[in-house]
Protein backbone atom coordinates (compact mmCIF):
# COMPACT_ATOMS: atom_id res chain seq x y z
CA UNK A 1 0.00 0.00 0.00
CA UNK A 2 0.94 3.29 -1.32
CA UNK A 3 0.81 6.62 1.03
CA UNK A 4 1.97 9.97 0.12
CA UNK A 5 2.71 13.09 2.55
CA UNK A 6 3.56 16.74 1.81
CA UNK A 7 6.42 17.13 4.69
CA UNK A 8 8.79 19.67 5.93
CA UNK A 9 12.93 19.45 5.86
CA UNK A 10 12.58 18.33 9.37
CA UNK A 11 9.47 16.43 9.95
CA UNK A 12 7.58 13.73 11.61
CA UNK A 13 5.51 10.74 10.29
CA UNK A 14 3.06 9.28 12.90
CA UNK A 15 0.19 6.70 12.70
CA UNK A 16 3.16 4.00 11.93
CA UNK A 17 1.71 0.44 13.20
CA UNK A 18 4.38 -1.41 15.48
CA UNK A 19 6.99 -4.25 14.67
CA UNK A 20 6.51 -3.01 10.38
CA UNK A 21 8.90 -2.28 7.89
CA UNK A 22 8.43 0.83 5.96
CA UNK A 23 10.21 2.42 3.04
CA UNK A 24 10.45 5.91 1.80
CA UNK A 25 11.00 7.93 -0.87
CA UNK A 26 11.11 11.62 -1.43
CA UNK A 27 10.40 14.11 -4.28
CA UNK A 28 10.95 17.93 -4.22
CA UNK A 29 8.53 19.96 -6.07
CA UNK A 30 8.03 23.82 -6.80
CA UNK A 31 4.48 24.52 -6.80
CA UNK A 32 4.68 28.41 -8.22
CA UNK A 33 6.78 26.62 -11.42
CA UNK A 34 4.62 23.64 -11.57
CA UNK A 35 7.97 22.15 -11.53
CA UNK A 36 8.61 18.10 -9.83
CA UNK A 37 11.52 16.80 -9.66
CA UNK A 38 12.55 13.00 -9.31
CA UNK A 39 12.24 10.83 -6.75
CA UNK A 40 15.32 10.05 -4.57
CA UNK A 41 16.39 6.70 -3.69
CA UNK A 42 14.62 3.91 -1.38
CA UNK A 43 15.05 4.31 2.24
CA UNK A 44 13.60 1.40 4.63
CA UNK A 45 13.21 1.48 8.03
CA UNK A 46 11.49 -0.93 11.06
CA UNK A 47 9.28 0.44 13.60
CA UNK A 48 9.21 -0.70 17.36
CA UNK A 49 6.88 -1.86 19.51
CA UNK A 50 5.86 0.69 22.44
CA UNK A 51 7.75 0.79 25.08
CA UNK A 52 6.70 1.01 29.03
CA UNK A 53 7.86 4.34 29.29
CA UNK A 54 6.04 5.70 26.84
CA UNK A 55 3.04 5.43 28.50
CA UNK A 56 4.66 8.64 29.99
CA UNK A 57 3.40 10.68 26.92
CA UNK A 58 0.60 12.72 27.08
CA UNK A 59 -1.64 11.79 24.15
CA UNK A 60 -4.71 13.19 21.92
CA UNK A 61 -3.85 16.36 22.08
CA UNK A 62 -6.60 18.71 20.64
CA UNK A 63 -7.67 22.34 20.57
CA UNK A 64 -10.92 23.87 21.74
CA UNK A 65 -11.63 27.06 20.12
CA UNK A 66 -14.63 29.46 20.84
CA UNK A 67 -14.69 32.60 20.43
CA UNK A 68 -11.22 33.20 20.13
CA UNK A 69 -10.27 31.46 23.38
CA UNK A 70 -8.46 28.46 22.48
CA UNK A 71 -7.78 26.08 25.11
CA UNK A 72 -5.55 22.80 25.00
CA UNK A 73 -6.24 19.22 26.42
CA UNK A 74 -4.99 16.04 26.60
CA UNK A 75 -5.19 12.44 27.96
CA UNK A 76 -2.45 10.97 29.84
CA UNK A 77 -2.21 7.98 31.92
CA UNK A 78 0.40 7.88 34.32
CA UNK A 79 0.35 6.19 38.08
CA UNK A 80 2.57 8.81 39.70
CA UNK A 81 1.98 12.69 39.88
CA UNK A 82 2.97 14.25 37.18
CA UNK A 83 3.46 17.92 36.30
CA UNK A 84 3.31 19.26 32.74
CA UNK A 85 4.89 21.89 30.01
CA UNK A 86 2.59 23.03 27.53
CA UNK A 87 5.21 24.61 24.63
CA UNK A 88 4.60 25.91 21.40
CA UNK A 89 6.14 26.52 18.13
CA UNK A 90 5.55 29.42 15.25
CA UNK A 91 4.46 27.42 12.20
CA UNK A 92 6.58 29.33 9.44
CA UNK A 93 10.13 27.88 11.26
CA UNK A 94 9.68 24.74 10.14
CA UNK A 95 9.72 25.90 6.24
CA UNK A 96 13.18 27.52 7.05
CA UNK A 97 16.07 25.27 6.42
CA UNK A 98 17.23 26.06 9.43
CA UNK A 99 17.03 23.79 12.76
CA UNK A 100 13.77 24.91 14.53
CA UNK A 101 14.19 22.68 17.99
CA UNK A 102 15.06 25.22 19.72
CA UNK A 103 12.87 27.47 18.59
CA UNK A 104 10.05 25.77 20.80
CA UNK A 105 8.88 28.25 23.64
CA UNK A 106 6.84 27.88 26.50
CA UNK A 107 3.04 29.08 27.05
CA UNK A 108 3.20 31.46 29.58
CA UNK A 109 0.66 30.02 32.21
CA UNK A 110 1.24 26.60 31.21
CA UNK A 111 4.40 25.77 33.13
CA UNK A 112 4.73 22.71 35.71
CA UNK A 113 0.57 22.58 35.35
CA UNK A 114 -0.91 19.43 36.85
CA UNK A 115 -4.21 19.55 35.31
CA UNK A 116 -4.53 18.01 31.85
CA UNK A 117 -5.67 21.36 29.92
CA UNK A 118 -4.54 24.84 29.47
CA UNK A 119 -5.56 28.29 28.00
CA UNK A 120 -3.06 29.09 24.99
CA UNK A 121 -4.65 32.51 23.48
CA UNK A 122 -2.35 34.38 24.42
CA UNK A 123 0.62 32.87 22.79
CA UNK A 124 -2.44 31.96 19.62
CA UNK A 125 -2.98 35.23 17.69
CA UNK A 126 -4.89 35.11 13.73
CA UNK A 127 -1.73 35.54 11.69
CA UNK A 128 -0.71 31.97 10.68
CA UNK A 129 -0.63 28.89 12.08
CA UNK A 130 1.04 27.34 15.23
CA UNK A 131 2.00 23.82 17.17
CA UNK A 132 1.50 22.20 20.20
CA UNK A 133 2.78 20.53 22.34
CA UNK A 134 2.96 18.99 25.72
CA UNK A 135 5.82 17.47 28.18
CA UNK A 136 5.27 15.06 31.21
CA UNK A 137 7.62 15.60 33.75
CA UNK A 138 7.47 12.58 36.11
CA UNK A 139 9.71 11.81 39.09
CA UNK A 140 13.23 11.18 39.23
CA UNK A 141 13.74 13.31 36.06
CA UNK A 142 11.87 11.30 33.79
CA UNK A 143 9.58 13.26 30.60
CA UNK A 144 8.23 12.82 27.56
CA UNK A 145 7.12 14.93 24.99
CA UNK A 146 4.12 14.37 22.89
CA UNK A 147 2.86 14.20 19.75
CA UNK A 148 2.75 17.96 17.98
CA UNK A 149 -0.57 19.19 17.20
CA UNK A 150 -0.77 21.88 14.57
CA UNK A 151 -3.52 24.90 15.12
CA UNK A 152 -5.26 27.12 12.49
CA UNK A 153 -6.64 29.71 14.87
CA UNK A 154 -9.58 30.93 12.19
CA UNK A 155 -10.53 27.03 11.15
CA UNK A 156 -10.01 25.83 14.80
CA UNK A 157 -12.12 28.39 16.47
CA UNK A 158 -15.58 27.54 16.86
CA UNK A 159 -18.29 30.73 16.75
CA UNK A 160 -20.35 31.42 19.90
CA UNK A 161 -24.19 32.52 19.56
CA UNK A 162 -24.90 36.40 18.92
CA UNK A 163 -26.18 38.65 21.08
CA UNK A 164 -30.36 39.50 20.12
CA UNK A 165 -32.11 43.12 20.96
CA UNK A 166 -35.74 43.63 20.16
CA UNK A 167 -36.88 46.90 19.17
CA UNK A 168 -40.40 47.95 18.38
CA UNK A 169 -42.15 50.28 16.27
CA UNK A 170 -45.72 50.74 14.79
CA UNK A 171 -46.17 47.21 12.76
CA UNK A 172 -42.08 46.66 12.46
CA UNK A 173 -40.13 44.22 14.43
CA UNK A 174 -36.33 45.67 14.32
CA UNK A 175 -33.71 43.24 15.61
CA UNK A 176 -30.22 44.30 16.58
CA UNK A 177 -27.47 41.41 16.77
CA UNK A 178 -24.26 42.08 18.15
CA UNK A 179 -21.51 39.41 17.12
CA UNK A 180 -20.31 36.39 19.30
CA UNK A 181 -17.09 37.06 21.11
CA UNK A 182 -17.84 40.10 23.10
CA UNK A 183 -15.17 42.29 22.67
CA UNK A 184 -13.92 40.03 20.44
CA UNK A 185 -16.77 40.56 18.21
CA UNK A 186 -15.75 43.35 15.73
CA UNK A 187 -12.68 41.36 15.03
CA UNK A 188 -14.20 37.92 15.06
CA UNK A 189 -16.93 39.66 12.23
CA UNK A 190 -14.09 41.37 10.20
CA UNK A 191 -11.60 37.70 9.96
CA UNK A 192 -15.04 35.52 9.08
CA UNK A 193 -17.26 38.11 6.95
CA UNK A 194 -19.82 36.87 9.21
CA UNK A 195 -24.04 36.77 8.16
CA UNK A 196 -26.41 36.22 10.01
CA UNK A 197 -29.74 33.53 9.97
CA UNK A 198 -32.94 34.98 12.10
CA UNK A 199 -35.44 32.49 12.61
CA UNK A 200 -38.50 34.35 13.92
CA UNK A 201 -42.32 32.87 14.49
CA UNK A 202 -45.87 33.12 16.15
CA UNK A 203 -45.53 31.51 19.99
CA UNK A 204 -49.64 31.46 20.08
CA UNK A 205 -51.02 28.19 22.18
CA UNK A 206 -53.14 26.82 19.62
CA UNK A 207 -51.66 26.95 16.06
CA UNK A 208 -48.20 25.87 15.52
CA UNK A 209 -46.65 27.53 12.42
CA UNK A 210 -43.28 26.97 10.60
CA UNK A 211 -40.57 29.69 11.59
CA UNK A 212 -39.80 32.34 8.98
CA UNK A 213 -36.51 32.45 8.09
CA UNK A 214 -34.24 35.91 7.06
CA UNK A 215 -30.53 35.84 6.07
CA UNK A 216 -28.51 39.33 6.35
CA UNK A 217 -25.49 40.77 6.20
CA UNK A 218 -25.92 43.37 8.66
CA UNK A 219 -26.28 43.95 12.07
CA UNK A 220 -29.68 44.90 12.02
CA UNK A 221 -32.60 43.27 10.07
CA UNK A 222 -36.50 44.78 10.35
CA UNK A 223 -39.20 41.67 10.41
CA UNK A 224 -42.23 42.53 8.15
CA UNK A 225 -46.09 41.26 7.48
CA UNK A 226 -46.54 40.47 11.41
CA UNK A 227 -50.08 39.96 12.55
CA UNK A 228 -50.83 42.99 15.28
CA UNK A 229 -51.20 41.56 18.93
CA UNK A 230 -49.16 38.22 18.65
CA UNK A 231 -46.39 37.11 20.73
CA UNK A 232 -43.43 36.84 18.55
CA UNK A 233 -40.12 34.59 19.52
CA UNK A 234 -37.15 35.19 17.62
CA UNK A 235 -33.37 33.96 17.59
CA UNK A 236 -30.31 34.54 15.81
CA UNK A 237 -27.59 31.91 14.27
CA UNK A 238 -24.06 33.48 13.10
CA UNK A 239 -22.77 31.85 10.04
CA UNK A 240 -19.03 32.32 8.05
CA UNK A 241 -19.51 31.27 4.71
CA UNK A 242 -15.78 30.72 3.62
CA UNK A 243 -14.76 28.62 6.92
CA UNK A 244 -18.00 27.04 6.85
CA UNK A 245 -18.72 27.40 10.39
CA UNK A 246 -22.16 28.04 11.84
CA UNK A 247 -23.27 29.08 15.35
CA UNK A 248 -25.17 27.89 17.78
CA UNK A 249 -28.97 29.67 18.21
CA UNK A 250 -29.19 32.80 20.69
CA UNK A 251 -31.57 32.66 23.60
CA UNK A 252 -35.38 32.94 22.45
CA UNK A 253 -36.06 36.48 23.12
CA UNK A 254 -39.99 37.16 22.81
CA UNK A 255 -42.34 39.83 22.28
CA UNK A 256 -46.01 41.54 21.78
CA UNK A 257 -46.53 43.12 18.66
CA UNK A 258 -48.50 46.19 19.22
CA UNK A 259 -52.73 47.11 18.64
CA UNK A 260 -53.36 48.22 14.76
CA UNK A 261 -54.08 52.33 14.65
CA UNK A 262 -56.93 53.85 13.17
CA UNK A 263 -54.68 53.76 9.61
CA UNK A 264 -57.37 55.22 7.29
CA UNK A 265 -58.34 58.16 9.14
CA UNK A 266 -54.40 59.33 9.15
CA UNK A 267 -54.34 58.42 5.58
CA UNK A 268 -57.48 60.91 5.13
CA UNK A 269 -56.56 63.74 7.35
CA UNK A 270 -53.13 64.03 5.50
CA UNK A 271 -54.84 63.90 2.42
CA UNK A 272 -57.14 67.10 3.02
CA UNK A 273 -54.13 68.82 4.77
CA UNK A 274 -52.10 68.37 1.77
CA UNK A 275 -54.62 69.46 -0.80
CA UNK A 276 -55.23 72.64 0.91
CA UNK A 277 -51.83 73.85 0.96
CA UNK A 278 -51.33 73.02 -2.55
CA UNK A 279 -54.26 74.99 -3.46
CA UNK A 280 -53.09 77.88 -1.12
CA UNK A 281 -49.71 77.24 -3.02
CA UNK A 282 -51.14 77.33 -6.71
CA UNK A 283 -53.48 79.28 -6.71
CA UNK A 284 -51.27 83.04 -6.24
CA UNK A 285 -48.62 81.38 -8.31
CA UNK A 286 -50.98 81.15 -11.14
CA UNK A 287 -52.60 84.76 -10.79
CA UNK A 288 -49.01 85.89 -10.64
CA UNK A 289 -47.88 84.13 -13.72
CA UNK A 290 -51.25 85.58 -15.44
CA UNK A 291 -50.08 88.65 -14.50
CA UNK A 292 -46.29 88.61 -15.78
CA UNK A 293 -47.83 87.29 -19.03
CA UNK A 294 -50.18 90.23 -19.59
CA UNK A 295 -47.37 92.79 -18.49
CA UNK A 296 -45.05 91.20 -21.46
CA UNK A 297 -47.25 90.82 -23.82
CA UNK A 298 -47.96 94.48 -23.69
CA UNK A 299 -45.08 95.44 -23.57
CA UNK A 300 -43.24 93.20 -26.32
CA UNK A 301 -45.99 92.45 -28.29
CA UNK A 302 -48.56 95.12 -28.46
CA UNK A 303 -52.06 94.82 -30.53
CA UNK A 304 -52.56 97.46 -32.97
CA UNK A 305 -56.56 98.30 -32.96
CA UNK A 306 -56.60 101.56 -32.69
CA UNK A 307 -59.75 102.91 -30.24
CA UNK A 308 -63.08 102.51 -32.79
CA UNK A 309 -63.91 106.36 -32.36
CA UNK A 310 -60.46 107.10 -34.34
CA UNK A 311 -60.82 105.66 -37.97
CA UNK A 312 -58.98 105.69 -41.16
CA UNK A 313 -55.55 104.32 -39.52
CA UNK A 314 -55.95 100.71 -41.18
CA UNK A 315 -53.57 97.97 -40.53
CA UNK A 316 -50.29 99.73 -39.91
CA UNK A 317 -47.40 98.02 -38.61
CA UNK A 318 -47.03 99.64 -35.21
CA UNK A 319 -44.05 99.35 -32.95
CA UNK A 320 -44.48 99.08 -28.64
CA UNK A 321 -44.03 102.50 -27.41
CA UNK A 322 -41.67 101.44 -25.48
CA UNK A 323 -38.80 100.21 -27.75
CA UNK A 324 -36.71 102.15 -30.14
CA UNK A 325 -38.83 103.61 -33.02
CA UNK A 326 -37.47 102.86 -36.48
CA UNK A 327 -35.18 105.58 -38.19
CA UNK A 328 -37.15 108.02 -40.08
CA UNK A 329 -36.11 109.49 -43.16
CA UNK A 330 -34.40 112.15 -42.62
CA UNK A 331 -33.23 115.10 -45.47
CA UNK A 332 -30.10 117.47 -44.98
CA UNK A 333 -30.90 120.63 -45.30
CA UNK A 334 -28.61 123.64 -45.35
CA UNK A 335 -29.21 127.39 -45.45
CA UNK A 336 -28.30 129.79 -48.34
CA UNK A 337 -26.92 133.13 -47.89
CA UNK A 338 -30.05 135.53 -49.53
CA UNK A 339 -30.27 139.28 -50.03
CA UNK A 340 -31.10 140.27 -46.30
CA UNK A 341 -27.34 141.03 -46.14
CA UNK A 342 -27.27 143.84 -47.91
CA UNK A 343 -29.67 145.66 -47.21
CA UNK A 344 -29.07 145.88 -43.72
CA UNK A 345 -25.60 147.67 -44.24
CA UNK A 346 -27.07 150.92 -45.45
CA UNK A 347 -28.36 151.50 -41.69
CA UNK A 348 -25.20 151.63 -39.91
CA UNK A 349 -23.85 154.18 -42.24
CA UNK A 350 -26.84 156.51 -41.76
CA UNK A 351 -26.91 156.25 -38.39
CA UNK A 352 -23.85 155.74 -36.68
CA UNK A 353 -20.56 156.70 -38.44
CA UNK A 354 -18.58 154.76 -35.95
CA UNK A 355 -19.89 150.81 -36.41
CA UNK A 356 -18.54 148.18 -38.14
CA UNK A 357 -19.36 147.69 -41.69
CA UNK A 358 -20.00 144.13 -42.34
CA UNK A 359 -20.00 144.31 -46.11
CA UNK A 360 -17.98 145.29 -48.52
CA UNK A 361 -20.92 146.94 -51.20
CA UNK A 362 -20.54 151.03 -51.29
CA UNK A 363 -23.75 151.62 -51.11
CA UNK A 364 -25.04 152.02 -55.15
CA UNK A 365 -27.93 150.67 -54.14
CA UNK A 366 -29.09 153.38 -52.07
CA UNK A 367 -33.09 153.43 -51.36
CA UNK A 368 -32.86 157.40 -50.36
CA UNK A 369 -35.83 158.59 -53.05
CA UNK A 370 -37.84 155.47 -52.61
CA UNK A 371 -41.58 155.65 -50.87
CA UNK A 372 -41.46 156.34 -46.81
CA UNK A 373 -43.26 152.35 -46.77
CA UNK A 374 -40.16 150.69 -48.22
CA UNK A 375 -38.09 153.36 -46.60
CA UNK A 376 -39.76 152.12 -43.24
CA UNK A 377 -39.25 148.08 -44.12
CA UNK A 378 -35.42 148.57 -44.50
CA UNK A 379 -35.45 150.44 -41.48
CA UNK A 380 -37.38 147.31 -39.48
CA UNK A 381 -34.80 145.46 -41.70
CA UNK A 382 -32.09 147.00 -40.12
CA UNK A 383 -33.33 146.78 -36.50
CA UNK A 384 -34.00 143.39 -36.84
CA UNK A 385 -30.60 142.95 -37.84
CA UNK A 386 -28.89 145.03 -35.35
CA UNK B 1 6.26 30.36 -40.12
CA UNK B 2 5.30 34.06 -38.75
CA UNK B 3 1.39 33.03 -39.34
CA UNK B 4 2.07 29.39 -37.58
CA UNK B 5 4.22 31.31 -34.63
CA UNK B 6 1.22 33.78 -34.29
CA UNK B 7 -1.44 30.82 -34.38
CA UNK B 8 0.85 28.92 -31.85
CA UNK B 9 0.73 32.01 -29.34
CA UNK B 10 -3.36 32.31 -29.61
CA UNK B 11 -3.30 29.08 -29.10
CA UNK B 12 -1.63 29.42 -25.66
CA UNK B 13 -3.30 32.71 -24.77
CA UNK B 14 -6.67 30.55 -25.05
CA UNK B 15 -5.66 27.97 -23.32
CA UNK B 16 -4.53 29.93 -20.41
CA UNK B 17 -7.77 31.85 -20.40
CA UNK B 18 -9.94 28.76 -20.42
CA UNK B 19 -9.46 28.24 -16.72
CA UNK B 20 -12.03 27.06 -14.00
CA UNK B 21 -11.30 28.13 -10.47
CA UNK B 22 -11.88 26.13 -7.51
CA UNK B 23 -14.37 26.62 -4.78
CA UNK B 24 -11.57 27.46 -2.29
CA UNK B 25 -9.68 30.08 -4.48
CA UNK B 26 -13.03 32.44 -5.01
CA UNK B 27 -12.90 33.31 -1.50
CA UNK B 28 -9.26 33.67 -1.62
CA UNK B 29 -9.82 37.53 -1.91
CA UNK B 30 -11.76 38.57 1.53
CA UNK B 31 -8.68 36.17 3.03
CA UNK B 32 -6.06 37.56 0.95
CA UNK B 33 -6.48 41.36 2.27
CA UNK B 34 -6.72 40.76 5.66
CA UNK B 35 -3.46 38.88 5.30
CA UNK B 36 -2.23 41.73 3.24
CA UNK B 37 -3.69 44.43 6.00
CA UNK B 38 -2.02 42.20 9.46
CA UNK B 39 1.31 41.85 7.06
CA UNK B 40 1.17 46.01 6.25
CA UNK B 41 0.20 46.45 9.96
CA UNK B 42 3.34 44.04 11.44
CA UNK B 43 5.68 45.97 9.03
CA UNK B 44 5.30 49.07 10.76
CA UNK B 45 4.95 47.86 13.75
CA UNK B 46 8.25 46.00 13.71
CA UNK B 47 10.54 48.32 14.03
CA UNK B 48 10.22 52.64 14.12
CA UNK B 49 10.14 55.36 11.72
CA UNK B 50 12.68 55.68 8.78
CA UNK B 51 15.95 56.47 10.35
CA UNK B 52 17.21 60.51 8.92
CA UNK B 53 20.40 58.80 8.86
CA UNK B 54 19.91 56.17 5.89
CA UNK B 55 18.10 58.54 3.26
CA UNK B 56 21.10 59.15 1.54
CA UNK B 57 21.57 55.40 0.61
CA UNK B 58 18.09 55.13 -0.65
CA UNK B 59 18.03 53.53 -4.13
CA UNK B 60 15.20 53.14 -6.64
CA UNK B 61 14.50 49.31 -7.31
CA UNK B 62 11.83 49.70 -9.89
CA UNK B 63 8.61 47.36 -8.59
CA UNK B 64 7.96 45.70 -12.03
CA UNK B 65 4.12 47.14 -11.92
CA UNK B 66 2.78 45.54 -15.40
CA UNK B 67 3.01 41.86 -12.89
CA UNK B 68 0.41 42.75 -11.05
CA UNK B 69 -1.92 44.12 -14.52
CA UNK B 70 -2.45 41.44 -16.18
CA UNK B 71 -5.52 40.49 -18.28
CA UNK B 72 -5.91 38.05 -16.61
CA UNK B 73 -7.01 37.24 -13.15
CA UNK B 74 -5.80 33.94 -12.36
CA UNK B 75 -2.59 34.94 -13.76
CA UNK B 76 -2.41 38.08 -11.51
CA UNK B 77 -3.01 35.02 -8.84
CA UNK B 78 -0.27 33.48 -9.60
CA UNK B 79 2.25 36.53 -9.77
CA UNK B 80 1.13 37.38 -6.10
CA UNK B 81 1.99 34.32 -4.79
CA UNK B 82 5.31 34.56 -6.11
CA UNK B 83 5.81 38.24 -5.05
CA UNK B 84 5.07 36.43 -1.21
CA UNK B 85 7.00 33.50 -1.56
CA UNK B 86 10.34 35.92 -2.59
CA UNK B 87 9.33 38.53 0.79
CA UNK B 88 8.76 35.34 2.81
CA UNK B 89 12.48 34.70 1.89
CA UNK B 90 14.09 37.68 2.06
CA UNK B 91 12.93 38.55 5.63
CA UNK B 92 13.85 34.84 6.88
CA UNK B 93 17.82 35.82 7.97
CA UNK B 94 20.31 37.81 8.93
CA UNK B 95 18.10 39.91 10.82
CA UNK B 96 20.61 40.60 13.80
CA UNK B 97 21.39 44.60 13.29
CA UNK B 98 18.04 44.86 11.76
CA UNK B 99 17.13 45.19 15.72
CA UNK B 100 13.17 45.15 15.46
CA UNK B 101 10.43 43.71 17.36
CA UNK B 102 10.61 39.86 17.10
CA UNK B 103 7.48 39.17 17.96
CA UNK B 104 6.28 41.27 15.04
CA UNK B 105 8.39 39.98 12.70
CA UNK B 106 7.34 36.20 14.03
CA UNK B 107 3.49 36.64 12.92
CA UNK B 108 4.18 38.84 9.96
CA UNK B 109 6.22 35.88 8.79
CA UNK B 110 4.00 33.42 10.01
CA UNK B 111 0.57 35.27 8.31
CA UNK B 112 2.96 35.44 5.40
CA UNK B 113 3.58 31.57 5.42
CA UNK B 114 0.57 30.50 6.00
CA UNK B 115 -1.39 32.74 3.00
CA UNK B 116 1.66 30.79 0.94
CA UNK B 117 0.44 27.60 1.55
CA UNK B 118 -3.19 28.56 0.94
CA UNK B 119 -1.99 29.37 -2.37
CA UNK B 120 0.26 26.51 -2.98
CA UNK B 121 -3.09 24.02 -1.65
CA UNK B 122 -6.04 26.15 -3.38
CA UNK B 123 -6.37 24.62 -6.94
CA UNK B 124 -4.28 26.63 -9.18
CA UNK B 125 -4.37 24.74 -11.84
CA UNK B 126 -1.06 23.70 -13.84
CA UNK B 127 -2.04 25.84 -16.85
CA UNK B 128 -2.08 28.86 -14.85
CA UNK B 129 1.33 28.05 -13.06
CA UNK B 130 2.54 26.91 -16.77
CA UNK B 131 1.49 30.03 -18.08
CA UNK B 132 3.33 32.34 -15.48
CA UNK B 133 6.35 31.29 -15.77
CA UNK B 134 6.63 31.94 -19.30
CA UNK B 135 5.45 35.63 -18.66
CA UNK B 136 7.87 37.84 -19.99
CA UNK B 137 7.33 40.09 -16.85
CA UNK B 138 8.25 37.23 -13.87
CA UNK B 139 11.46 37.56 -14.80
CA UNK B 140 11.16 41.67 -14.55
CA UNK B 141 9.54 40.48 -10.80
CA UNK B 142 12.93 38.55 -10.23
CA UNK B 143 15.31 40.54 -11.17
CA UNK B 144 13.86 43.00 -8.90
CA UNK B 145 13.89 41.16 -5.94
CA UNK B 146 17.09 39.83 -6.47
CA UNK B 147 18.51 43.20 -6.56
CA UNK B 148 17.11 43.61 -2.98
CA UNK B 149 19.09 40.78 -2.68
CA UNK B 150 22.03 41.97 -3.45
CA UNK B 151 21.67 44.90 -1.93
CA UNK B 152 21.29 44.14 1.29
CA UNK B 153 24.05 41.63 1.00
CA UNK B 154 26.90 44.37 -0.11
CA UNK B 155 25.56 46.07 3.10
CA UNK B 156 26.29 43.34 4.76
CA UNK B 157 22.75 43.38 5.54
CA UNK B 158 23.24 46.43 8.10
CA UNK B 159 20.62 48.25 9.70
CA UNK B 160 20.04 50.90 6.87
CA UNK B 161 20.01 48.21 4.37
CA UNK B 162 17.32 46.60 6.25
CA UNK B 163 15.24 50.07 6.99
CA UNK B 164 15.52 50.82 3.12
CA UNK B 165 14.50 46.86 2.32
CA UNK B 166 11.32 47.16 4.48
CA UNK B 167 10.11 50.41 3.03
CA UNK B 168 10.38 48.51 -0.27
CA UNK B 169 8.42 45.96 0.66
CA UNK B 170 5.61 48.03 2.20
CA UNK B 171 5.46 50.12 -0.99
CA UNK B 172 5.45 46.36 -2.70
CA UNK B 173 2.67 45.15 0.02
CA UNK B 174 0.49 48.14 -1.10
CA UNK B 175 0.59 47.47 -4.66
CA UNK B 176 -0.82 44.08 -3.83
CA UNK B 177 -3.34 44.91 -1.58
CA UNK B 178 -5.14 47.57 -4.84
CA UNK B 179 -4.65 44.66 -6.90
CA UNK B 180 -6.54 42.31 -4.79
CA UNK B 181 -9.31 44.74 -3.94
CA UNK B 182 -9.50 44.81 -8.03
CA UNK B 183 -9.82 41.23 -7.66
Amino acid sequence: QLWSKTVFPVDTIDGLSPDTSYCFQVQASLPAEAKEGLFSPVTCATTTHKAVKDLLCPTNLRVLGLDMEFQLLWDHQYPQPVTYNVQYLTGYFKRLPEDYSVKWLGVPGCASVTSRSCQVSSVITTTGFYYLRVQARAEGNKSCLSREVRVEPLKTNELGPPGVKLDLSDTLLHVQISPPGGPKGDFMSDNYGLSYRILYWKNSSNAEEDPRVKETKQTVATLTELTPQTLYCVKVQAISEFYNKSSAYSQEQCTHTPAEKTFPLIIFGTFVVALVAVLFMVLPLGFVVYQAYRKIKYVFFPSCQPPLNIEGFGGELCTSPYLAAPEEPVENCSVIESMITQEGNQIPLKDSQHSKQSSRDSGNYSNDDTTLGSKSSAETLGKELI
Amino acid sequence: IMNAFGLIQIGLVLLCTTIISSHQCNHLPLQQGKVIENSLRLLDKMGKSFPQQCLREKMSFRFPKQVLQPGQKEIAKAAIEEIFHHIFYIFSKNLSLAAWDGTALDQFQNGLYQQIEQLESCVIKKHTRYCWSKEVSRLKLKKYFQKIDCFLKDKQHNLCSWEISRAEMRRCLQLIDKTTRKL
